[in-house]
Protein backbone atom coordinates (compact mmCIF):
# COMPACT_ATOMS: atom_id res chain seq x y z
CA UNK A 1 0.00 0.00 0.00
CA UNK A 2 2.89 2.26 0.89
CA UNK A 3 4.52 1.73 -2.51
CA UNK A 4 1.05 2.36 -3.93
CA UNK A 5 0.38 5.88 -2.63
CA UNK A 6 3.94 6.55 -3.25
CA UNK A 7 3.74 6.19 -6.64
CA UNK A 8 3.57 9.50 -8.93
CA UNK A 9 0.75 9.15 -10.51
CA UNK A 10 -1.43 8.13 -7.75
CA UNK A 11 -0.55 11.03 -5.72
CA UNK A 12 -1.04 13.42 -8.67
CA UNK A 13 -3.73 11.67 -9.95
CA UNK A 14 -5.25 9.02 -9.27
CA UNK A 15 -5.69 10.45 -5.27
CA UNK A 16 -7.16 13.37 -6.09
CA UNK A 17 -9.42 12.59 -8.81
CA UNK A 18 -11.10 9.54 -6.23
CA UNK A 19 -10.76 12.08 -3.44
CA UNK A 20 -12.08 14.82 -5.37
CA UNK A 21 -15.30 12.83 -6.39
CA UNK A 22 -15.48 11.52 -2.87
CA UNK A 23 -15.61 15.30 -1.73
CA UNK A 24 -17.92 16.31 -3.98
CA UNK A 25 -20.71 13.80 -3.46
CA UNK A 26 -20.45 13.84 0.12
CA UNK A 27 -20.69 17.48 0.37
CA UNK A 28 -23.96 17.96 -2.33
CA UNK A 29 -26.95 18.19 0.14
CA UNK A 30 -24.38 20.76 1.82
CA UNK A 31 -24.02 22.53 -1.59
CA UNK A 32 -20.00 22.96 -0.71
CA UNK A 33 -19.39 20.27 -3.80
CA UNK A 34 -16.81 23.02 -4.91
CA UNK A 35 -14.05 22.09 -1.90
CA UNK A 36 -13.20 18.91 -4.42
CA UNK A 37 -10.87 20.76 -5.88
CA UNK A 38 -9.60 22.12 -2.43
CA UNK A 39 -9.63 18.47 -1.37
CA UNK A 40 -7.98 16.41 -3.99
CA UNK A 41 -4.91 18.84 -4.30
CA UNK A 42 -4.61 18.70 -0.30
CA UNK A 43 -4.54 15.12 -0.32
CA UNK A 44 -1.43 15.22 -3.48
CA UNK A 45 0.15 17.74 -0.89
CA UNK A 46 -0.28 15.53 1.95
CA UNK A 47 1.28 12.30 -0.13
CA UNK A 48 3.98 14.12 -1.72
CA UNK A 49 4.78 14.65 1.89
CA UNK A 50 5.38 18.50 1.65
CA UNK A 51 2.79 19.35 4.44
CA UNK A 52 5.35 20.63 6.94
CA UNK A 53 5.22 24.93 7.42
CA UNK A 54 8.14 24.87 9.80
CA UNK A 55 10.32 26.81 7.33
CA UNK A 56 8.07 28.77 4.62
CA UNK A 57 9.47 28.56 1.44
CA UNK A 58 7.18 29.88 -1.64
CA UNK A 59 6.08 26.42 -2.66
CA UNK A 60 4.75 26.08 0.92
CA UNK A 61 3.23 29.89 1.02
CA UNK A 62 1.63 28.58 -2.15
CA UNK A 63 0.13 25.79 -0.22
CA UNK A 64 -1.17 28.34 2.30
CA UNK A 65 -2.49 30.56 -0.18
CA UNK A 66 -4.01 28.09 -2.25
CA UNK A 67 -5.78 26.47 0.92
CA UNK A 68 -6.99 30.08 1.78
CA UNK A 69 -9.00 30.29 -1.26
CA UNK A 70 -11.26 27.82 -0.78
CA UNK A 71 -11.94 28.95 2.52
CA UNK A 72 -12.60 32.59 1.58
CA UNK A 73 -14.75 30.98 -1.18
CA UNK A 74 -17.10 28.91 1.24
CA UNK A 75 -17.53 32.70 2.81
CA UNK A 76 -18.45 33.92 -0.05
CA UNK A 77 -20.70 31.59 -1.09
CA UNK A 78 -23.18 31.73 2.15
CA UNK A 79 -22.44 35.58 2.66
CA UNK A 80 -22.62 37.13 -0.53
CA UNK A 81 -24.62 36.62 -4.18
CA UNK A 82 -22.19 36.49 -6.82
CA UNK A 83 -22.00 40.48 -8.02
CA UNK A 84 -20.02 41.55 -11.19
CA UNK A 85 -17.13 42.87 -9.06
CA UNK A 86 -16.43 39.94 -7.37
CA UNK A 87 -14.01 38.79 -9.98
CA UNK A 88 -11.71 41.77 -10.12
CA UNK A 89 -12.09 42.86 -6.35
CA UNK A 90 -10.41 39.10 -5.59
CA UNK A 91 -8.32 39.30 -8.36
CA UNK A 92 -6.73 41.89 -7.00
CA UNK A 93 -6.59 40.79 -3.46
CA UNK A 94 -4.86 37.15 -4.32
CA UNK A 95 -2.61 39.38 -6.55
CA UNK A 96 -1.60 41.05 -3.90
CA UNK A 97 -0.92 38.21 -1.73
CA UNK A 98 1.42 36.23 -4.36
CA UNK A 99 3.50 39.17 -3.32
CA UNK A 100 3.61 37.77 -0.44
CA UNK A 101 4.30 33.61 -1.78
CA UNK A 102 7.19 34.90 -3.74
CA UNK A 103 8.51 37.59 -1.58
CA UNK A 104 11.81 35.72 -1.04
CA UNK A 105 12.17 35.10 -4.78
CA UNK A 106 11.76 38.61 -5.77
CA UNK A 107 13.60 40.19 -3.22
CA UNK A 108 16.60 38.61 -4.61
CA UNK A 109 16.33 40.09 -8.09
CA UNK A 110 18.00 42.94 -9.38
CA UNK A 111 15.49 46.06 -8.37
CA UNK A 112 13.99 46.60 -11.73
CA UNK A 113 14.16 42.56 -12.83
CA UNK A 114 12.51 41.79 -9.40
CA UNK A 115 9.46 44.98 -9.93
CA UNK A 116 8.99 43.57 -13.69
CA UNK A 117 8.40 39.97 -12.29
CA UNK A 118 6.38 40.98 -8.99
CA UNK A 119 4.00 42.86 -11.84
CA UNK A 120 4.06 39.57 -13.50
CA UNK A 121 2.75 37.92 -10.77
CA UNK A 122 0.01 39.81 -9.30
CA UNK A 123 -1.36 40.09 -12.97
CA UNK A 124 -1.38 36.37 -13.56
CA UNK A 125 -3.24 35.44 -10.28
CA UNK A 126 -5.50 38.74 -10.76
CA UNK A 127 -6.37 38.50 -14.44
CA UNK A 128 -6.92 34.18 -13.49
CA UNK A 129 -8.67 34.66 -10.55
CA UNK A 130 -11.15 37.52 -12.23
CA UNK A 131 -11.84 35.68 -14.90
CA UNK A 132 -12.78 32.44 -13.14
CA UNK A 133 -14.70 33.72 -10.20
CA UNK A 134 -17.62 34.49 -12.22
CA UNK A 135 -17.83 30.66 -13.49
CA UNK A 136 -18.64 30.17 -10.23
CA UNK A 137 -22.56 29.88 -11.46
CA UNK A 138 -21.92 27.49 -14.02
CA UNK A 139 -20.32 24.19 -12.63
CA UNK A 140 -19.76 22.87 -15.91
CA UNK A 141 -17.92 25.40 -16.97
CA UNK A 142 -15.96 25.72 -13.67
CA UNK A 143 -14.96 22.09 -13.51
CA UNK A 144 -14.07 22.54 -16.74
CA UNK A 145 -11.78 25.50 -16.25
CA UNK A 146 -10.67 23.69 -13.05
CA UNK A 147 -9.38 20.64 -15.67
CA UNK A 148 -7.84 22.66 -17.93
CA UNK A 149 -6.03 25.19 -15.33
CA UNK A 150 -4.72 21.97 -13.68
CA UNK A 151 -3.98 20.25 -16.21
CA UNK A 152 -1.83 22.84 -18.10
CA UNK A 153 0.05 24.04 -15.76
CA UNK A 154 0.67 20.36 -14.40
CA UNK A 155 1.89 19.01 -17.38
CA UNK A 156 3.85 22.29 -18.26
CA UNK A 157 5.74 22.40 -14.87
CA UNK A 158 6.70 19.18 -15.45
CA UNK A 159 8.25 19.89 -18.71
CA UNK A 160 9.91 23.06 -17.41
CA UNK A 161 11.86 21.38 -14.76
CA UNK A 162 9.72 21.04 -11.66
CA UNK A 163 8.44 17.65 -10.90
CA UNK A 164 6.79 18.60 -7.37
CA UNK A 165 5.08 21.88 -9.37
CA UNK A 166 3.74 19.62 -11.93
CA UNK A 167 2.30 17.05 -9.50
CA UNK A 168 0.55 19.63 -7.85
CA UNK A 169 -0.94 20.80 -11.01
CA UNK A 170 -2.38 17.78 -12.23
CA UNK A 171 -3.92 17.29 -9.16
CA UNK A 172 -5.77 20.18 -8.80
CA UNK A 173 -6.90 19.33 -12.38
CA UNK A 174 -7.86 15.98 -11.04
CA UNK A 175 -9.82 16.76 -8.33
CA UNK A 176 -11.89 19.40 -11.10
CA UNK A 177 -12.00 16.65 -13.05
CA UNK A 178 -13.59 14.38 -9.75
CA UNK A 179 -15.91 17.64 -9.24
CA UNK A 180 -17.21 17.45 -12.79
CA UNK A 181 -17.44 13.84 -13.20
CA UNK A 182 -20.50 13.94 -10.53
CA UNK A 183 -22.09 16.35 -12.69
CA UNK A 184 -21.60 14.28 -15.61
CA UNK A 185 -23.28 10.54 -13.22
CA UNK A 186 -25.83 13.19 -11.64
CA UNK A 187 -26.89 14.41 -14.86
CA UNK A 188 -27.80 18.18 -13.24
CA UNK A 189 -25.77 20.50 -12.06
CA UNK A 190 -24.53 21.14 -8.74
CA UNK A 191 -23.08 24.39 -7.44
CA UNK A 192 -19.32 24.57 -8.34
CA UNK A 193 -19.62 28.03 -6.70
CA UNK A 194 -16.73 31.11 -5.43
CA UNK A 195 -15.16 27.16 -3.20
CA UNK A 196 -14.32 25.59 -6.86
CA UNK A 197 -13.44 28.77 -8.51
CA UNK A 198 -10.78 30.29 -6.35
CA UNK A 199 -9.65 26.69 -5.39
CA UNK A 200 -8.57 26.87 -9.05
CA UNK A 201 -8.06 29.93 -10.41
CA UNK A 202 -5.94 30.65 -7.57
CA UNK A 203 -4.12 27.35 -7.06
CA UNK A 204 -3.09 27.32 -11.23
CA UNK A 205 -2.17 30.53 -11.08
CA UNK A 206 0.16 30.47 -8.21
CA UNK A 207 1.58 27.38 -9.76
CA UNK A 208 2.26 29.00 -12.73
CA UNK A 209 4.36 31.35 -11.39
CA UNK A 210 5.99 28.98 -9.24
CA UNK A 211 6.88 27.49 -12.43
CA UNK A 212 8.36 30.58 -13.74
CA UNK A 213 10.01 31.74 -11.21
CA UNK A 214 11.54 28.58 -9.97
CA UNK A 215 11.82 26.49 -12.54
CA UNK A 216 11.45 27.54 -16.64
CA UNK A 217 8.26 27.54 -17.65
CA UNK A 218 8.46 30.36 -19.65
CA UNK A 219 6.32 33.32 -18.67
CA UNK A 220 4.26 32.95 -22.23
CA UNK A 221 3.12 30.02 -21.33
CA UNK A 222 1.98 30.76 -17.89
CA UNK A 223 0.08 33.64 -19.69
CA UNK A 224 -1.27 31.54 -21.90
CA UNK A 225 -3.23 29.84 -18.74
CA UNK A 226 -5.02 32.85 -17.96
CA UNK A 227 -7.27 32.20 -21.09
CA UNK A 228 -8.40 28.97 -19.89
CA UNK A 229 -11.46 30.64 -17.78
CA UNK A 230 -12.17 32.71 -20.84
CA UNK A 231 -11.94 30.08 -23.06
CA UNK A 232 -14.68 27.82 -21.13
CA UNK A 233 -17.12 30.44 -21.71
CA UNK A 234 -17.56 29.46 -25.44
CA UNK A 235 -21.16 28.27 -26.38
CA UNK A 236 -22.35 24.40 -25.21
CA UNK A 237 -25.12 22.86 -26.38
CA UNK A 238 -27.71 23.91 -23.35
CA UNK A 239 -30.08 21.37 -24.30
CA UNK A 240 -27.77 18.27 -24.53
CA UNK A 241 -27.19 15.84 -22.10
CA UNK A 242 -24.75 17.07 -19.34
CA UNK A 243 -22.04 14.80 -19.52
CA UNK A 244 -21.72 16.18 -23.46
CA UNK A 245 -21.93 20.06 -22.27
CA UNK A 246 -18.80 18.94 -19.53
CA UNK A 247 -16.28 17.16 -22.27
CA UNK A 248 -16.78 20.01 -25.01
CA UNK A 249 -16.27 22.33 -22.18
CA UNK A 250 -12.96 20.18 -21.08
CA UNK A 251 -12.03 20.19 -24.71
CA UNK A 252 -12.40 23.98 -24.67
CA UNK A 253 -10.58 24.47 -21.20
CA UNK A 254 -7.86 22.02 -23.35
CA UNK A 255 -6.88 24.40 -25.76
CA UNK A 256 -5.21 27.17 -24.39
CA UNK A 257 -3.55 24.28 -22.01
CA UNK A 258 -2.38 22.80 -25.27
CA UNK A 259 -1.25 26.31 -26.38
CA UNK A 260 0.78 26.87 -23.38
CA UNK A 261 2.50 22.83 -23.39
CA UNK A 262 3.35 23.91 -27.14
CA UNK A 263 4.90 27.24 -25.77
CA UNK A 264 7.19 25.07 -22.88
CA UNK A 265 7.73 22.51 -25.94
CA UNK A 266 9.16 25.08 -28.20
CA UNK A 267 11.20 27.00 -25.42
CA UNK A 268 12.92 23.79 -24.24
CA UNK A 269 13.27 22.94 -27.79
CA UNK A 270 14.60 26.39 -28.79
CA UNK A 271 17.36 26.54 -25.70
CA UNK A 272 18.91 22.81 -26.92
CA UNK B 1 65.56 44.95 39.02
CA UNK B 2 61.41 44.78 39.75
CA UNK B 3 61.32 46.75 35.82
CA UNK B 4 63.74 44.37 34.30
CA UNK B 5 61.84 41.07 35.96
CA UNK B 6 58.90 42.55 34.35
CA UNK B 7 60.29 42.87 30.81
CA UNK B 8 61.97 39.34 31.13
CA UNK B 9 58.89 37.95 31.99
CA UNK B 10 56.87 39.61 28.87
CA UNK B 11 59.70 38.78 26.73
CA UNK B 12 59.15 35.18 27.43
CA UNK B 13 54.99 35.46 27.27
CA UNK B 14 55.61 36.59 23.90
CA UNK B 15 56.10 34.24 22.38
CA UNK B 16 53.15 32.21 23.97
CA UNK B 17 50.91 34.85 23.18
CA UNK B 18 51.54 34.30 19.77
CA UNK B 19 51.17 30.70 19.88
CA UNK B 20 47.90 31.02 21.56
CA UNK B 21 46.28 33.59 19.18
CA UNK B 22 44.10 31.78 16.51
CA UNK B 23 44.98 31.60 12.94
CA UNK B 24 42.51 32.16 10.43
CA UNK B 25 42.80 30.55 7.11
CA UNK B 26 40.33 31.81 3.97
CA UNK B 27 39.31 29.48 1.51
CA UNK B 28 41.09 29.12 -1.83
CA UNK B 29 37.93 28.44 -3.99
CA UNK B 30 40.21 27.04 -6.33
CA UNK B 31 41.30 23.86 -4.63
CA UNK B 32 38.20 23.72 -2.24
CA UNK B 33 35.13 21.76 -3.66
CA UNK B 34 32.15 19.81 -0.93
CA UNK B 35 30.93 16.45 -3.17
CA UNK B 36 28.26 14.59 -2.41
CA UNK B 37 27.25 11.54 -3.31
CA UNK B 38 23.35 9.68 -3.27
CA UNK B 39 21.82 6.28 -3.79
CA UNK B 40 19.95 6.01 -7.10
CA UNK B 41 17.15 3.49 -7.73
CA UNK B 42 19.29 1.55 -4.64
CA UNK B 43 21.20 0.34 -8.02
CA UNK B 44 24.28 2.97 -8.45
CA UNK B 45 25.78 6.40 -6.70
CA UNK B 46 25.38 9.25 -8.51
CA UNK B 47 27.91 11.79 -7.43
CA UNK B 48 28.11 15.51 -7.75
CA UNK B 49 29.92 18.72 -6.73
CA UNK B 50 29.18 22.31 -5.85
CA UNK B 51 31.28 24.44 -7.82
CA UNK B 52 31.69 27.57 -5.90
CA UNK B 53 32.86 27.50 -2.29
CA UNK B 54 33.88 30.47 0.08
CA UNK B 55 34.54 30.87 3.89
CA UNK B 56 37.49 30.72 6.68
CA UNK B 57 38.14 28.48 9.14
CA UNK B 58 40.37 28.85 11.85
CA UNK B 59 42.29 27.19 14.54
CA UNK B 60 44.13 28.11 17.73
CA UNK B 61 46.17 25.05 18.97
CA UNK B 62 46.80 26.07 21.83
CA UNK B 63 43.85 26.67 22.73
CA UNK B 64 42.23 23.91 21.64
CA UNK B 65 39.30 25.76 19.57
CA UNK B 66 38.76 26.20 16.00
CA UNK B 67 36.10 27.48 13.98
CA UNK B 68 34.42 27.18 10.33
CA UNK B 69 32.20 29.07 8.10
CA UNK B 70 31.31 27.88 4.90
CA UNK B 71 29.17 28.98 1.95
CA UNK B 72 28.26 27.12 -1.19
CA UNK B 73 26.35 28.54 -4.04
CA UNK B 74 23.45 26.09 -4.58
CA UNK B 75 23.65 26.96 -8.53
CA UNK B 76 27.04 25.97 -8.62
CA UNK B 77 26.09 22.11 -8.32
CA UNK B 78 27.22 19.95 -11.10
CA UNK B 79 26.81 16.27 -11.69
CA UNK B 80 28.34 15.89 -14.78
CA UNK B 81 25.12 16.32 -16.90
CA UNK B 82 24.22 19.14 -17.77
CA UNK B 83 23.81 19.12 -21.69
CA UNK B 84 19.99 18.15 -21.76
CA UNK B 85 20.23 16.94 -25.55
CA UNK B 86 16.55 15.80 -26.99
CA UNK B 87 15.50 15.99 -23.20
CA UNK B 88 13.42 18.96 -21.40
CA UNK B 89 15.88 19.45 -19.02
CA UNK B 90 19.36 17.82 -17.57
CA UNK B 91 19.80 16.56 -14.21
CA UNK B 92 21.67 19.53 -12.85
CA UNK B 93 18.69 21.65 -13.99
CA UNK B 94 16.36 19.41 -12.11
CA UNK B 95 18.71 20.05 -8.89
CA UNK B 96 18.65 24.32 -9.41
CA UNK B 97 14.79 23.24 -9.56
CA UNK B 98 11.87 23.52 -6.87
CA UNK B 99 12.29 19.76 -6.57
CA UNK B 100 15.94 19.63 -4.94
CA UNK B 101 18.17 23.04 -4.47
CA UNK B 102 15.18 25.58 -5.35
CA UNK B 103 18.58 28.24 -6.13
CA UNK B 104 15.95 31.24 -7.31
CA UNK B 105 14.88 31.12 -3.84
CA UNK B 106 18.00 29.41 -1.85
CA UNK B 107 20.63 30.64 -3.64
CA UNK B 108 23.45 29.72 -0.73
CA UNK B 109 24.07 27.32 1.87
CA UNK B 110 26.04 27.57 4.68
CA UNK B 111 27.57 25.76 7.49
CA UNK B 112 28.62 26.99 10.76
CA UNK B 113 30.29 25.42 12.92
CA UNK B 114 29.60 25.21 16.64
CA UNK B 115 32.67 23.18 18.41
CA UNK B 116 35.55 21.65 16.95
CA UNK B 117 37.33 19.07 18.78
CA UNK B 118 41.47 17.95 18.63
CA UNK B 119 43.26 14.88 18.93
CA UNK B 120 46.67 16.52 20.05
CA UNK B 121 47.37 19.68 18.07
CA UNK B 122 45.09 18.00 15.15
CA UNK B 123 41.06 19.09 14.68
CA UNK B 124 39.66 16.04 14.18
CA UNK B 125 35.91 16.81 14.17
CA UNK B 126 33.92 19.65 13.58
CA UNK B 127 30.17 20.19 14.50
CA UNK B 128 28.00 22.71 13.34
CA UNK B 129 24.77 23.55 11.05
CA UNK B 130 24.01 22.99 7.88
CA UNK B 131 21.60 25.95 6.59
CA UNK B 132 19.89 24.48 3.46
CA UNK B 133 16.39 25.82 1.79
CA UNK B 134 16.82 27.98 5.24
CA UNK B 135 16.50 25.04 7.35
CA UNK B 136 19.27 25.06 9.96
CA UNK B 137 20.25 21.64 11.24
CA UNK B 138 23.29 20.09 13.04
CA UNK B 139 26.13 18.21 10.95
CA UNK B 140 29.16 16.53 12.11
CA UNK B 141 32.14 16.55 9.85
CA UNK B 142 35.32 13.97 10.77
CA UNK B 143 38.27 15.78 9.34
CA UNK B 144 39.77 12.63 7.45
CA UNK B 145 43.09 14.56 7.46
CA UNK B 146 45.09 17.26 8.16
CA UNK B 147 48.00 19.05 7.34
CA UNK B 148 49.83 22.66 7.45
CA UNK B 149 53.05 23.70 6.03
CA UNK B 150 54.05 26.43 3.47
CA UNK B 151 52.74 26.20 0.15
CA UNK B 152 55.79 24.75 -1.71
CA UNK B 153 56.11 27.59 -4.54
CA UNK B 154 54.17 30.26 -3.00
CA UNK B 155 55.53 29.75 0.49
CA UNK B 156 52.82 31.54 2.15
CA UNK B 157 51.40 29.49 4.74
CA UNK B 158 48.48 27.07 4.34
CA UNK B 159 46.28 24.22 5.84
CA UNK B 160 43.91 21.94 4.17
CA UNK B 161 42.72 18.33 4.54
CA UNK B 162 39.61 16.32 3.73
CA UNK B 163 36.36 16.29 5.78
CA UNK B 164 33.26 13.93 5.52
CA UNK B 165 30.09 13.78 6.94
CA UNK B 166 25.96 13.22 5.76
CA UNK B 167 22.96 14.36 6.51
CA UNK B 168 19.48 13.20 5.30
CA UNK B 169 17.99 15.74 2.63
CA UNK B 170 14.55 15.20 4.03
CA UNK B 171 15.25 16.66 7.55
CA UNK B 172 16.11 20.11 5.16
CA UNK B 173 12.40 19.87 3.71
CA UNK B 174 14.36 18.31 0.37
CA UNK B 175 11.96 15.82 0.02
CA UNK B 176 10.91 15.36 -3.71
CA UNK B 177 12.03 11.20 -5.13
CA UNK B 178 13.07 9.79 -1.52
CA UNK B 179 11.85 6.14 -3.17
CA UNK B 180 14.11 6.67 -6.05
CA UNK B 181 16.97 9.20 -4.92
CA UNK B 182 18.63 8.59 -1.56
CA UNK B 183 17.46 10.44 1.60
CA UNK B 184 21.27 10.17 3.09
CA UNK B 185 23.40 12.68 1.42
CA UNK B 186 27.36 11.60 2.19
CA UNK B 187 29.50 14.49 2.22
CA UNK B 188 33.07 14.48 1.18
CA UNK B 189 34.87 18.14 1.41
CA UNK B 190 38.05 18.92 0.40
CA UNK B 191 39.88 22.04 1.24
CA UNK B 192 42.62 24.12 1.35
CA UNK B 193 43.10 27.94 2.86
CA UNK B 194 45.63 30.54 3.00
CA UNK B 195 47.00 32.38 6.65
CA UNK B 196 45.00 35.53 6.36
Amino acid sequence: MDDLLAHPAVQAAVAPLAVGLAVAALLLPLRLSGLAAAAGFLIAVYLIGNFSFSTLTATRKLVVLATAAPLLGVIADFAFKPTRVAGPVLGVLFGAAALWVFWSVLVQQPFAHGLRLGAGVVALVGLTVAAAVPLQVDAVRAGAAGVGLGVGVGVGAVLGASALIGQYGIALGAASGGFLLLVMMLGRRVRAGASLALTVSVGAALLACAAVLLAQLPWTAAAALALVPLAVRLPLPDRSYLGIQAVIAVFYALVPAAGCLALVWTASGATS
Amino acid sequence: MKKLALLGALVLAAPLAAMAAPETYVIDPIHSYPHFAVDHLGVSTTRGRFDKMSGTFTVDTAAKTGGVELVIESASVSTGDRDKGARKRSRDEHLRGADFFNVAEFPKMSYKSTAVKFNGDVPVEVQGQLTLLGVSKPVTLKIERWVCKDHPFRKKPMCGGDASGSFKRTDFGMKYGVRAIGDVVALFIGFEGYKQ
